[in-house]
């Protein structure tokens, strides 16, 4: 009972008050990767708990301690009995249930749609574009200055001749290297998993959050796998490229934060992380991860260790 | 809404945007045949799937049809770039952007960030 309501506690804590921390880690911006990984355990960490609080509330703490066998054991055991559980433990249950298939069932819809609209897309790609084997992406005839990837199994980037104009050929190369970090990396999934938390559960702030920030983090990502094999300072002058000379009317909407972080980023990059400031993001991500299942664990092994002790003992 | 547009469709479309003037299958069909051997009525099948599509319009003149684009090969293209950038909320998933959209007071703000750095010392 009182694991549950620690896990419950700290699921609520953590749900309202973990993005907060997350926006005042200064080092995100050093260890992308890092960061997105601790937004993915952050979130996991808040399903988890909520999750295994029903199940610590429903399911007696001596059940748990003898492990998945002990748990299916004591469950055949009170069906056998005709013993049932609480109905307050049933309803616990139930809720639990029913958030966990709402978000399979988003994931999954998330996908499709993507999936869908990708498929559109390349379909028209097809007919209005032509491929370029030595930049290996399609050619879009189009003013506007842009490059974007369409991830998936027909994976291909893409970039306007408006951007091939705008753009010096190693400033065009280090755009695609970009692209291709976004496509090797399977960074679509990530965001698709992010986002499938925010439609599942809206409102909950450390999951609009993570989806902000892992988006605003892949891109930085991204760039830093790039400039391992292009010069920074070409990629910054990509961004300003495309970023500049766009048609009145075109320019609306947000991003400009991110940019602005990314060129700054390549032209004066910070140094990574010291060893030991990479050991504790590692270490807090494990805490993240494991923190629930130890906490409802808990009672049970006591009870478990209370029973072997009393038998020695006696 | 365009599925499956295979290789021919892409072809045809090619050769009707390129001739800025209405065509008949036979036309086409003379034009397809420099580079390839294809049957009058697979040219047809295809036309008549991309008059179906919304892609080609066509008249009766004669005993057939004279088909010509809906929309030129640009004004597509700038719809699918619209679409693609007002995309909304499953944009994320689907596509992602070098960079978003920005105001002219932001993309000042790159270049000046960018002048500091002159770019002939281009070291990685």
């Amino acid at each position: 009972m009182i694991a549950a309501a620690v896990l419950l506690l700290y699921a609520v804590l953590a749900a309202v008050h973990l993005p907060r921390l997350g926006r005042m880690a200064a080092w995100a911006e050093r260890a992308p990767r890092l960061a997105i990984t601790m937004w993915q355990a952050a979130c996991a960490s808040v399903v988890a708990s909520a999750l295994l609080a029903a199940v610590a509330f429903a399911v007696p703490a001596e059940a748990l301690g003898h492990g998945l066998a002990g748990l299916f054991e004591a469950c055949a055991a009170m069906m056998d009995s005709g013993v049932t559980l609480t109905s307050a433990g049933a309803v616990a249950l139930l809720v639990a249930g029913t958030a966990l298939v709402r978000l399979g069932w988003c994931g999954a819809a998330v996908l499709f749609r993507a999936g869908a609209e990708r498929r559109e897309h390349v379909a028209w790609l097809r007919l209005l574009g032509r491929h370029d084997r030595n930049l290996g992406a399609i050619v879009l005839d189009h003013d506007e200055r842009l490059a974007y990837c369409v991830p998936g199994r027909h994976a291909r980037m893409v970039i306007t001749t408006g951007a091939l104009r705008a753009l010096a050929p190693e400033q065009v190369a280090a755009v695609l290297a970009h692209e291709r970090a976004h496509l090797r990396g399977r960074h679509h999934l990530v965001i698709a998993a992010a986002e499938a938390l925010v439609t599942a559960f809206p409102g909950v702030p450390v999951f609009e959050h993570a989806r902000t920030e892992v988006a605003r983090l892949i891109e930085l990502l991204a760039d830093d796998v790039a400039a391992r094999r292009h010069p920074r300072v070409q990629l910054a002058a990509a961004l300003v490229g495309l970023a500049t000379g766009r048609a009145p009317g075109f320019a609306l909407g947000a991003g400009g934060e991110t940019a602005l972080t990314r060129v700054r980023r390549m032209v004066n990059p910070a140094l990574p992380l010291r060893r030991g400031e990479h050991a504790a993001g590692l270490l807090t991500v494990g805490l993240l991860l494991c923190g629930p299942g130890a906490v409802a664990l808990a009672p049970g092994l006591v009870a478990l260790l209370a029973h072997h002790c009393h038998e020695l003992l006696t | 809404m365009v599925r499956g547009l295979g290789e021919l469709e892409s072809a045809i479309m090619d050769r009707m945007w390129a001739r800025r003037a209405p065509a008949s299958v036979r036309d086409v069909l003379e034009e397809l045949r420099q580079e390839r051997s294809i049957a009058y009525t697979t040219v047809m099948t295809v036309m008549d799937k991309l008059h179906t599509k919304g892609l080609l319009k066509r008249a009766p003149q004669g005993r057939a049809y004279v088909y010509e684009p809906v929309s030129s090969r640009e004004a597509y293209t700038a719809e699918l770039m619209r679409q693609t950038l007002a995309g909304g909320g499953n944009r994320a998933a689907t596509l992602v952007h070098f960079l978003e959209r920005l105001t002219p007071e932001e993309a000042a703000a790159l270049q000046t960030a960018l002048q500091v750095f002159p770019l002939k010392d281009s070291a990685p």
